[in-house]
């Protein structure tokens, strides 16, 4: 239980633009270990699109641009000798929808382990596999049926097979884009509970639409309006005390 | 889980790590240029076969010429002023022009006496330069009894002389103009006689065995009779297959065979319409062999899938909002598809049909087998003429053993690539000023 | 009398027929269009559907039997002598007479061919003018019963509708007739040929020379049709055709759609369309004139004895045309997965080339199975770039520098030209037709099937 108050990761008044759209304006906050980041905000605030600046996910669309600071162990993750490979191994990503590969269970596991050769014999992958499937929580469902295709799971189950698929490269920050939108409440209940499990070990920013789910399963919260960070702090005091009227307003369900 | 020692971050600064990752940025670069080599291969791929068409065919639109000061000697054509016009005329038809053509040309080299010799003279112009001073005569007869510079076409070897298709510099044996020609070439070139002109006879005039009097007229016309026999039959049938698979069918199997049908006649090799072509239209029906009117009907036969499926999407694409709005105002099923939907979806259906269009006008195997590879010198005239096409024509100018067909053949081409990028044109033009974002 | 001439004279009685009907429906209601049922118009249309239907049917019906039922009559006409002198070969007898009635050919003798010559021209303008009269009173009485129908409570309209879905019913009709008429014209003349030559010889057999001699008594007397060197030279070349058209059109797709810029791909795109829009005529002159020569004197410098007809030029251009196929579908097919999976790919570090062999392909790949299969089916069925530089040899090698034969070669080569419409020279081409038919059927469907699965897969 080392430096858990270091941040792992850190933003400085991060700006993104698409083509003329200036969509995030200024953003500065820390992912810290053993710590859940939930990042809540009306839709087109600019969450989705700052969590995607952090693991470089932007770099695929063309019209985009990032401006400002962010650092991953205080490297810069923007700077030219980073490899956005490896970064991304270690800044993991779970997707709104589920989107297994069209491959079998073990395999869709086992890809970001292969790629970056992270084990050295079947064996050793093997256990890579069960380790980051229990972690899931998947693993005694599908333990009998690894070789079955991972698209065949339920919604939940393969939302849970793309957080052990990603758990898999051994990341050191999760982040997770509306994990649960898409998925019905018991799913969603079970996922939280995992998000919960996870955070022991990882740095975990999690962009949420609900605000009860940012409520259950984070410690500290971001508010997003149009592209600016309200107001950050504490969850519970953001749900419970927060200090400005825009995050007062949303959160009593004023808009959004 | 909650043991945090368990937790070791994978070392990514290794040297195995880095090394490893060297390697895969490695083979990323290769895939990322064997990619971009594909897409260039193919450019190159195009770029050649244009270039070695326009190279050869622009030739093709240009021939040879040779001035000759050409006496017509009231002796041979009969004097004009002296008979009937009706009597001149037909006397200059009996007449041989070659009398003409000679004493000019022994007029110009007085060395050639020898009989060889002379009619070795006589092949440096082509054999339609009789019927160019027949036609001359014909259509002046104060011509006779004067002496005029005529500008005659030369014949093919020389054009390819003229053109350094023929390299005056290999040994005799190995050139097909022989050592006296060329000085008799020469000759000309020195005394400026030899012209390079542009060519309308090739635009205007139909087949023949010559290629300096070979046109692509006749093919021209037999092509557009041909299309326009399958615009006729393609066009309605394909739409109203259309309209009503689109809009009345009820969906059973009958109409599912019938979609998965016309989805693998689109597919079916178009040799397969021409032997059905032969089989049903020629054998069956009787109709006259290499006429427009069979071609048209086969090549109908074979586009009818593409306009099918082509204006099937486009009246897929009318949105049910204006069935509705039309249907609500009272109109019957079909008047809401002839008054609304069909008219909404005309641009697309007339892209499709043009572009079936372009592929019939392309299309050879199908017309080879009906019969359409005759040699046909004469122009068609109707439907039921016997004719040729462009891309037969191609075909069969491919297959002459005369060099000069070789660029006579691109030219054709050029011609028939002209007529398809019009029509791709006109269809793309229309699906863009018609392109509607419902 | 021509047939053109009975068919504007129906044309010219619906325009009646038309004009009469609506002046007729106006007239019995006074002029106020609220009293009828239907638009004046619509009294108009169902009038001149009245008269065109009957009228153009007998029309058809001539055109279709007529000329064969006049010349099955000349022919049981002529005396026995001569019957029986062409009694296997009545095609060439009727030519014989179409030639005197066409060109009233100066040439021909034979008192009974003349006799007969005229008699089918009489029998033919009889023919026509029995057309003629039944069409036009047929399309009278149809004109008549319009136009006693043509009161204000008659459903003009509908009635009219219905003949109209009958129309739409009867062009649906055309594309399976088509289909029908591909099988059944094929079958019917394969299966007169197998009654000659036994299906395993045709099927299995190694030597193909369809040359029959004009005499039994020649060498070579009965031709042979094995098709196999047929088969084999069309499976290489739609092998090297696919050895260059796979590669290159999966790769260029594979660029043009994960790599390219918008630029290159607005340029790329209809460059490859145009190659795809080039008439295979084009691609077979390209072949024959500027590719073969180029591997012949690069066979020839490198030591290697390439024909000047090989099977690997008329291939490798084959795949070029094949190219622009391949690339679209794989296109399509690549487009086709989902987003997701390649953002999930690469978020998990992976390169975007792995990205693209471990997840897109992968995913993509029935799409590009199908993709594949289609191109093969083309490549199978192409004709004018074999025919102009394949060669007709019927090799049976293994060697892609020598020249082989095609299927469709064959087929060209045994349909045009001088022919006898029942030999088994001629009736050959229509069972390697079949042959061809079925393969390319074959593909497609089964690649249609693949293909569609898959879309539903991601849809």
């Amino acid at each position: 239980m080392t430096q858990t108050n270091a941040p792992k990761m850190a933003a400085k008044d991060v700006h993104v633009f698409y083509g003329d759209n200036h969509a995030v304006k200024g953003i500065s906050l820390e992912l810290r270990r053993n710590e859940v980041m939930a990042l809540i905000g009306p839709s087109g605030c600019g969450k989705s699109t700052f969590l995607r600046c952090l693991n470089r996910m932007n770099d695929t669309v063309a019209s985009c641009r990032v401006e400002g600071n962010i650092t991953l162990d205080n490297e810069d993750i923007y700077a030219p000798k980073i490899d956005v490979v490896q970064l991304r191994a270690r800044v993991g990503m779970v997707f709104q929808k589920p989107n297994p590969f069209p491959k079998s269970i073990y395999d869709n596991v086992a890809y970001g382990p292969r790629i970056h050769g992270l084990a050295t014999s079947r064996t050793d992958l093997d256990e890579i596999v069960a380790t980051a499937l229990e972690k899931a929580g998947l693993w005694n469902e599908v333990k009998d049926r690894l070789e079955s295709p991972g698209t065949a799971l339920s919604g939940g189950q393969q939302q849970r097979l793309c957080i052990a698929r990603a758990i898999a490269v051994n990341p050191e920050v999760i982040l997770m884009d509306e994990p649960c939108s898409a998925l019905d409440p018991i799913a969603t209940a079970k996922v939280e509970a995992l998000i919960d499990e996870l955070k022991e070990g990882y740095a975990i920013a999690i962009v949420t639409h609900s605000m009860q789910q940012a409520a259950r399963v984070s410690q500290k919260t971001a508010f997003f309006h149009m592209g600016d960070l309200v107001e950050l702090g504490d969850t519970t005091q953001i749900f419970t005390a927060p200090k400005k009227e825009r995050t007062r307003d949303y959160i009593t369900g004023r808009f959004g | 889980m909650s043991d945090n020692a368990d937790f070791r971050p994978t070392d990514w600064g290794s040297d195995k790590m880095q090394a490893r990752l060297r390697n895969r940025y490695r083979k990323e670069r290769t895939f990322r240029v064997a990619g971009f080599a594909a897409v260039i291969a193919a450019g190159l791929f195009l770029v050649s076969l244009l270039f070695s068409i326009v190279r050869d065919g622009s030739m093709g639109f240009l021939q040879t010429s040779v001035d000759l000061d050409v006496t017509f000697s009231a002796e041979i054509l009969g004097d004009p002023r002296a008979m009937t016009p009706e009597a001149f005329d037909e006397g200059v038809r009996r007449v041989n022009m070659q009398r003409l053509l000679l004493s000019a040309l022994t007029d110009y080299f007085p060395e050639a006496t020898s009989r060889r010799d002379q009619r070795a003279l006589l092949k440096l112009v082509s054999t339609g330069a009789r019927d160019q001073l027949r036609q001359m005569v014909l259509d002046k007869p104060d011509i006779v009894g004067t002496k005029q510079t005529v500008r005659l076409l030369a014949a093919d070897d020389i054009d390819q002389l003229r053109k350094g298709k023929i390299d005056a510099d290999a040994h005799e044996n190995d050139r097909k103009v022989k050592d006296q020609e060329l000085g008799w070439y020469k000759k000309l070139v020195a005394d400026d006689r030899i012209s390079l002109n542009f060519h309308t006879e090739f635009l205007t005039s139909g087949d023949s065995r010559e290629p300096e009097l070979a046109g692509i007229w006749g093919a021209t016309v037999g092509s557009a009779l041909t299309l326009m026999v399958t615009l006729l039959i393609a066009f309605p049938v394909g739409v109203l297959t259309a309209i009503y698979l689109e809009e009345f069918a009820p969906k059973n199997r009958i109409t599912d065979f019938i979609e998965v049908n016309i989805n693998n006649l689109a597919a079916v090799p178009s040799i397969v319409f021409g032997l059905l072509g032969l089989a049903l239209f020629l054998g069956v029906m009787n109709l006259p062999r290499s006429a427009p009117l069979v071609g048209g009907l086969t090549l109908a036969l074979m586009t009818l899938p593409t306009i099918i499926i082509a204006s099937r999407a486009s009246i897929k694409a009318v949105p049910p909002s204006i069935r509705d709005a039309a249907r609500g105002l009272g109109a019957s099923p079909m008047q809401v598809v002839f008054h609304h939907v069909v008219p909404l979806a005309m641009p697309g259906i007339l892209t499709g049909t043009i572009i079936g269009m372009a592929q019939a006008l392309g299309e050879t195997a199908p017309l080879l087998m009906i019969g359409m590879v005759a040699f046909i010198v004469d122009i068609p005239g109707g439907v039921t003429d016997a004719a040729t096409a462009l891309p037969v024509q191609i075909y069969l100018w491919a297959d002459s053993p005369e060099r000069a067909f070789v660029e006579k053949t691109s030219a054709a081409i050029m011609v028939l690539l002209a007529f398809l990028i019009a029509m791709n044109g006109v269809a793309i033009w229309l699906r863009q000023k018609f392109e509607r974002h419902w | 009398m021509t047939n053109s001439a009975i068919f504007f004279v129906l044309v010219l009685l619906a325009l009646v027929a038309f004009a009469t009907a609506r002046q007729r429906s106006l007239r019995v209601v006074d002029g106020d269009t609220a009293k009828l049922h239907s638009l004046p118009r619509h009294y108009g249309y169902f009038a001149a559907t009245c008269v065109l239907v009957p009228g153009l049917l007998v029309l058809a019906l001539w055109l279709m039997f007529g000329k064969s039922i006049i010349e099955g009559l000349v022919v049981n006409g002529l005396p026995d002598a001569i019957q029986a002198e062409y009694a296997d070969r009545i095609t060439l007898l009727l030519n014989r007479i179409r030639l005197v009635v066409e060109n009233a050919s100066t040439q021909e003798t034979n008192v009974d061919i003349l006799a007969a010559a005229e008699r089918f021209h009489s029998l033919y303008l009889k023919g026509l003018w029995a057309a003629f009269s039944l069409s036009a009173s047929f399309g009278l009485v149809g004109l008549y019963t319009a136009i006693n129908r043509t009161k204000a409570d008659f459903r003009a309209r509908n009635v009219f509708e219905r003949v109209l879905n009958a129309l739409l019913i009867l062009s649906s009709v055309i594309a399976i007739a088509t289909t029908l008429g591909i099988v059944g014209s094929l079958l019917f003349e394969s299966l007169r040929f197998f009654a000659e030559v036994p299906l395993g010889d045709f099927l299995f057999g190694l030597k193909w020379s369809p040359q029959t001699a004009l005499r039994a008594d020649q060498v070579g007397a009965s031709g042979s049709f094995g098709a196999v060197p047929l088969f084999a030279g069309t499976f290489m070349i739609s092998l090297l055709a696919m050895l260059v058209a796979g590669p290159i059109g999966l790769m260029s797709a594979i660029y043009l759609t994960q790599y390219a810029s918008t630029r290159m791909r607005r340029i790329a795109k209809p460059a490859l369309e145009i190659l795809a829009g080039v008439p295979t005529v084009v691609y077979g002159f390209f072949a024959a004139l500027t590719i073969a020569p180029l591997f012949r004197d690069t066979g020839e410098f490198l030591g290697l004895d390439i024909a000047s007809e090989s099977a690997l030029a008329a291939g490798f251009v084959m795949g070029i045309m094949i190219i622009p196929f391949v690339s679209s579908l794989s296109d399509d097919a690549i487009t086709a997965v989902p987003r997701s999976l390649r953002d999930g790919s690469l978020a998990l570090g992976a390169t975007p080339s792995e990205t693209i062999t471990k997840v897109l392909v992968p995913a993509a790949l029935p799409g590009i199975v199908g993709a594949f299969l289609l191109a093969i089916s083309r490549a199978v069925g192409e004709t004018m770039i074999v025919v102009m530089a394949a060669g007709m040899q019927p090799n049976l090698t293994a060697n892609p520098f020598e020249a082989v034969t095609t299927v469709t070669v064959q087929i060209v080569a045994l349909l045009t030209g001088d022919q006898e419409f029942d030999s088994a020279k001629t009736l050959s081409a229509f069972a390697l037709g079949l042959v061809l038919f079925v393969i390319t059927m074959g593909l497609n469907i089964f690649a249609l099937r693949i293909v569609r699965k898959y879309r539903e897969a991601y849809d």
